[in-house]
């Protein structure tokens, strides 16, 4: 017959299991508020692990989308920039024209406004060769090298790719970085399509030359040039609005990294207050136990039998 | 036949000697694993009456009957099964947690993730000496994690391996133990302070043995004790003095399976069937591992070869080898990346053909598949984190409630002490009036 219903190791072995267990509960609080992750492991808690993973493959791709868009909007900076530019060269090429179109002027006047024509096209064909924030051709589409060429005769030829390269935004959004030169320097008259460069060196060429009909050649250009003018600023548009739309997926790049970081904290953060609060709670439990225990223990028949 | 007062007073005193004996012998042993509480168990020593002598008075004291061993064969049963189910749910824990750390730890997601970037950030200048170094360390990280995680996987393959190896060897000798003690079971005289302590013993190696294998026990009337591994309808492992010896086999998978001369075994407890179950998760790991390695490799190389490299040469595959543990770079200049169409030529930005292995790796998504793996892995851990700790419960409440059925209690020994200690007093106070009576008697005149 036993007085009380358990043996002197069976009380040992019970009052262990309660406190080890206490022990390593508070242990695992403890880790959590060192680490600040509520997860040590993915099995801790699989599906919060799973999506964890899924939050920081997203943060890791959307810095490359980050920076991505800054390379695109510099690209688009630098071809609006240059647009900005040919518009100018454009309106005073276009003066010039006005200019020689005056018929009171003699052919040496018209003369050195050809030269001015054709130091315009040669700037302008410089400008259309601009490199981007890479060193590539602005406005050569996908090519290695230069956008256009010049032959011995001063004909400029288009030898980049037709359209221009897409940048990725992320979430399958691109963005076309940049415009190529024909898409802005050739353009439609009534009289069928033409090119910008090749407008400006008719003109350079005709005023050059001195001869008699220059004036009229130049009265001819200036549809030309007014067409070739709306064309750039068709394209400054586009780029604007490109611009815009970079912007627009920026910020809500933003918006989801803020909401990525949110649900991070909530799904592997440790919530300092809760958590201090249990482990307290537990230390609470820890220390009643430990003390009973001593209690306990102390308590034996054989220091009352005498 | 007539009472002797002075011998029935020193049977009562030899009596109480001997239970005080065996007080002591429990309060000795009161922290000795294995020890069950013996008790003493008395019997009155008188003559019956014969023919025509049915009215005497024939007593003639105490005798010890036996030594009680307070063992409950139940609870001693509840103790091995369940310890069986903890110590396999303990193993298969700790081989899956490795399992589980040598897939995540090797940081093979991460590095996927910053390959699948790297090419994106490509797709932004695809001719950029920089990126495409870019694109080539980080394959080579990827490259290095996928050899981690496989190498990690082989060594908790091995340490599992090893750990079984060395429950069977230790079941094997721990059976030929057995087999010892119930030869000396059978020999022993009934109720002696010998049977008592090999039964002890018996009881102590059969719960060791649970620990490593689920063991069936059937005990004959001598105290010996047949015992079958794998449940009741498993092969004998001792039965006698017999052991036949348990065998490992590997696999070339690597898992694990026994048997007992040429009969199979289906372990179900045990921490030798924990590291089973380890190891045929690691095999399905392992597997899976692979083929992430192997879809990433023909998604990549298979683009790569649809294309042309910077100067316009035809591509080469990136990766070679077979499986997460071969995968190699098969080239280390970026130049070699195929990032144009065949048609582009040298130098091309035309990123059509870094489109197309971007388009091929989010198809083939190894980076999904090592995404499943790990979730499949942590959730197997998780669940039987679970289980371990039911198990590991209800283990524990077995063991303390045999204890407190068969362990020694301090207390009631101390009450015991008292006891026995009163009734040799009282025996000692028997024979004095045995003298004075005597004394009375011859002091007659």
């Amino acid at each position: 017959m036993t007085l009380i219903s358990t043996s002197t190791s069976a009380f040992y072995s019970r009052s262990l299991m309660g406190l080890q267990g206490l022990r390593g509960e508070a242990e695992t609080l403890q880790a959590r508020l060192s680490s600040g992750r509520k997860l040590a492991a993915s099995s801790d808690d699989p599906v919060a692990a799973a999506r964890l993973r899924q939050l920081a493959r997203s943060g890791t791709l959307s810095t490359i989308d980050t920076a991505n868009s800054q390379r695109a909007s510099s690209d688009l900076q630098l071809a609006d920039g240059a647009l900005s530019t040919f518009a100018d060269y454009i309106i005073r090429a276009k003066e010039l024209a006005i200019q020689a179109a005056n018929s009171t002027l003699t052919p040496g006047q018209r003369q050195g406004i050809g030269a001015e024509v054709a130091a315009i096209r040669q700037n302008i064909i410089g400008l259309a060769n601009t490199r981007d924030a890479a060193g590539h051709a602005l406005f050569g589409g996908e090519a290695a090298g230069a956008a256009y060429t010049t032959d011995a005769s001063g004909n400029a030829t288009y030898i980049g790719t037709a359209v221009s390269g897409e940048l990725p935004l992320g979430d399958g959004q691109v963005v076309t970085r940049s415009v190529t030169g024909p898409e802005f320097l050739t353009f439609t008259t009534p009289s069928g399509p033409n090119d910008l460069l090749a407008v400006l060196k008719t003109l350079g060429d005709a005023l050059q030359s001195g001869a008699p009909s220059a004036g009229s050649a130049a009265n001819g250009s200036l549809d030309a040039l007014s067409a070739g003018l709306d064309a750039v600023t068709t394209a400054q548009t586009v780029i604007g609005s490109r611009m815009a739309w970079i912007e627009l997926t920026t910020q809500r790049r933003t918006d989801m990294g803020e909401m990525r970081a949110s649900e991070e904290a909530d799904i592997g953060g440790t919530d300092i207050a809760a958590t201090v609060a249990q482990l307290q709670q537990t230390m609470t439990v820890l220390e009643a136990s430990q003390a009973s225990f001593a209690k306990l223990a102390q308590l034996s028949l054989f220091d009352v039998i005498r | 036949m007539a009472s002797d007062l002075l011998s029935i007073a020193l049977s009562g005193a030899k009596a109480a000697r001997t239970a005080l004996d065996v007080t002591a012998q429990n309060i000795a042993n009161a922290g000795t694993s294995g020890y069950v509480r013996r008790s003493v168990s008395l019997k009155e020593v008188s003559g019956t009456g014969g023919f025509g002598s049915q009215a005497d008075v024939s007593l003639s004291g105490v005798r010890l009957d036996r030594v009680v061993r307070n063992a409950d064969l139940f609870r001693q049963a509840e103790v091995r099964r369940t310890g069986a189910d903890a110590a396999r749910a303990n193993a298969e824990v700790s081989g899956l947690e490795n399992i589980e750390a040598a897939v995540e730890q090797s940081r093979a997601y991460p590095s996927l993730v910053d390959f699948d970037g790297a090419l994106q950030r490509l797709a932004g200048d695809p001719t950029d000496p920089s990126l495409r170094a870019g694109v080539i360390e980080t394959a080579r990280t990827l490259v290095g994690t996928f050899n981690i995680a496989a190498s990690g996987l082989a060594s908790v393959g091995a340490g599992l391996q090893f750990d079984a190896a060395a429950g069977v060897s230790d079941i094997n000798t721990l059976a030929g133990e057995l087999a010892r003690v119930n030869l000396r079971l059978s020999r022993a005289a009934d109720a002696s302070s010998d049977q008592t302590t090999l039964l002890d013993q018996r009881d102590n190696l059969l719960q060791q043995i649970s620990t490593y294998g689920d063991v069936a026990a059937q005990f004959s009337a001598n105290g010996t004790v047949e015992v079958r591994i794998g449940g009741a309808a498993g092969p004998l492992l001792v039965q006698g003095g017999t052991a036949s010896p348990l065998a490992m086999t590997t696999a070339a998978n690597g898992t694990i399976s026994f048997d007992v001369g040429g009969a199979p075994v289906s372990l179900t407890g045990g921490s030798i069937a924990g590291k089973a179950l380890g190891l045929a998760k690691l095999a399905q790991v392992q597997g899976d591992l692979d083929a992430a390695a192997n879809s990433l490799m023909t998604a990549v190389n298979t683009a790569q070869t649809g294309g042309a490299a910077l100067d316009g040469s035809a591509g080469q595959p990136l990766f070679s080898g077979t499986g997460a543990g071969g995968i190699a770079l098969a080239f280390t200049d970026g130049a070699g990346l195929a990032t144009a169409p065949v048609v582009a030529g040298a130098g091309s930005r035309n990123p059509a053909n870094l489109d197309a292995l971007r388009a091929a790796l989010a198809t083939a998504n190894p980076a999904g598949r090592l995404d499943a793996l790990i979730f499949d892995v942590s959730s197997t851990v998780s669940s039987r984190k679970i289980t371990q700790s039911a198990l590991a419960a209800i283990a524990g409440n077995a063991r303390i409630s045999l204890e407190a059925q068969a362990g020694v209690d301090l207390d009631t020994e101390a009450v015991n002490l008292l006891r026995y200690q009163q009734a040799f007093q009282a025996s000692g106070k028997a024979m004095q009036v045995a003298g004075t009576i005597f004394d009375t008697l011859m002091n007659l005149r």
